[in-house]
């Protein structure tokens, strides 16, 4: 592999509770290629969102961390504004239009308002919202409301995304129409991408690799590259490629689950002995 | 048959009025109340209507004198909470000062505030200012903490600093929240501008209401009571129907 776009090294985290320390991340060591579109799975409660918040500058790591991007190695503290994040929630303001909504990343950036809106609005047919520039986010559907927040992290012109479990919250069909587009969207853009997920199917169908996190302390425990080639189309899902792949992902993430669950349950595993 | 429930509803609402003046008026007819003691509505409207020069003026100098207080009022409470938003050590600092404050009756030194500001606007309008800014502050202060982490990390990372997370999510945030507060503090800050002219002042709806008393002029007494009144709903209606245009995507109760 060439240069990585994103090199992590050594990334932990952990925090203070009272007198207990907790530890989020442990020794994260993570590339992601130029142009790659990377997966990342684990159980819940493993430090997904917290590595992000890192790789965004949102929260500082331990001090052994290090981060390179394009090969230069970044200042951990100094972060905000590199990349483009997509948080779980849309966040959209229910005051903004749906353009100006898309708009808003760029805004902060600096982008004067008129040239912000000419590109948004030329972008509209992509994103499937032409016609829909003027409404409010409170008019729109769950599948478009998440379309703007996508929308709003592709006008924040960056080269890489991070976008944590964007399509979470929506229902099924809605779901697989996105991962669809959003694929098609990737295809024709080639951004580097980092994206969040706990749905099996949609890591491997989105991915060109797959990261597994462990249970927390959450370290990257496994990696597959997947052996599908792009364009790829819905019925991907059948191929033995694809299945083998599931199957392999599935055991890995079940024992972390579980490890997960063990962690999670053991002060109410004793209270019950107890009595 | 919905439709024909609705359209009795609406008019039940405006029906009442002239129902109870009409009502009112008979009473007063019927049993021969003294005008001393009740005035019938049609008396009070020819008093007005005789007096209306001089009452229109006083509605004008006491709405002037709101106006102003509640305009002063609001931009003190709007700073007054971002101020406390900002710094936390601001707000454990003056926020117990500004309860405190309005623990004391305003009646108790509205004489201080004429023997300083003199009986003109400036004294009244500072009156209603300090009866209306408090519940905005505290009403700014609130909308803005209703903003979640997770949105200000959003802004922050696109590069926002503290400016642009103020006015482009604290502030639209905090606008339904602001706009009750106003609206509370609209009808504060009459009572504000009423009292400070009780105190001293040579014109307004306070001095029409002591003189009136005074005088033992009752159909008066009543014209200025029913001005008053008037005034405070259109006031109330004014702020409600600008927050209905600014703050439209929350609708507040």
């Amino acid at each position: 592999m060439a240069t990585s776009k994103i090199r992590a090294r050594n990334i932990s985290k952990h925090y203070h509770v009272g007198a207990r320390t907790i530890h989020t991340l442990d020794n994260v060591n993570l590339d992601v290629g130029t142009g790659e579109f990377v997966t990342l799975v684990g159980p819940s409660g493993c430090g997904k969102s917290t590595l992000f918040n890192i790789l965004v500058g949102l929260v500082a790591p331990e001090k052994d961390g290090e981060l390179f991007i394009d090969g230069h190695p970044q200042a951990l503290d100094h972060l905000l504004g590199s990349v483009a994040f997509m948080p779980q929630r849309d966040m959209l303001m229910p005051w903004r239009t749906v353009l100006s909504n898309a708009t808003l990343g760029a805004e902060i950036d600096g982008v004067p308002r008129r040239v912000a809106r000419e590109r948004a609005l030329a972008s509209l047919d992509r994103f499937g919202l032409r016609g829909f520039e003027a409404h409010y986010p409170g008019q729109l559907s769950g599948g478009m409301r998440q379309r703007v927040a996508l929308m709003r992290t592709f006008m924040f012109d960056r080269d890489t995304m991070l976008l944590d479990e964007p399509f979470g919250a929506l229902d099924a069909l809605t779901r697989a129409l996105m991962q669809r587009w959003l694929l098609e969207l990737w295809e024709t853009n080639k951004r580097t991408v980092l994206f969040i997920t706990h749905d099996i199917d949609e890591a491997i169908y989105l991915g060109d690799r797959v990261l597994v996190m462990s249970a927390r302390p959450g370290s990257i425990k496994f990696e597959a590259k997947v052996p599908l080639r792009h364009p790829r189309s819905p019925d991907v899902v059948t191929q033995p490629e694809f299945v083998a792949l599931k199957r392999q992902l599935l055991a890995v993430i079940e024992d972390e689950s579980l490890k997960a669950f063990a962690a999670l349950n053991q002060p109410a595993a004793a209270g019950r002995t107890a009595i | 048959m919905r439709l024909l429930v609705r359209l009795i509803n609406t008019a039940g609402q405006f029906i009442m009025l002239p129902v109870a003046l009409v009502l009112w008026e008979l009473a007063v007819r019927v049993f021969a109340v003294a005008p001393d003691k009740l005035p019938a509505p049609s008396t009070i409207l020819s008093t007005m209507w005789a007096g209306r020069v001089a009452l229109a003026n006083a509605v004008g100098v006491t709405l002037y004198e709101t106006v102003l207080g509640l305009a002063c009022g609001t931009l003190v409470g709007i700073l007054s909470g971002i101020a406390f938003s900002r710094f936390r050590m601001l707000e454990r600092m003056f926020l117990p000062y500004f309860v405190a404050s309005q623990a004391v009756p305003i009646i108790a030194f509205g004489a201080i505030i004429i023997m300083w500001f003199g009986n003109g606007v400036a004294s009244k309008a500072l009156i209603a200012l300090y009866l209306s800014f408090f519940p905005i502050a505290v009403n700014t202060l609130a909308g803005i903490r209703t903003v979640s982490e997770g949105e200000i990390d959003l802004l922050r990372s696109f590069g926002a600093g503290a400016q642009a997370i103020l006015l482009k999510l604290q502030l639209p945030a905090a606008m339904p929240s602001i706009f009750t507060a106003i609206r509370l503090g609209a009808s504060l800050a009459l009572v504000g501008a009423i009292v400070g002219e009780w105190f001293g002042a040579s014109q307004g709806l306070g001095v029409v209401l002591l003189t009136a008393m005074y005088d033992n002029r009752v159909p008066q007494l009543w014209a200025g009571i029913i001005l008053t009144g008037l005034t405070g709903v259109a006031l109330f209606a004014i702020v409600a129907m600008l927050q209905s245009r600014i703050v439209w995507w929350q609708a507040e109760v």
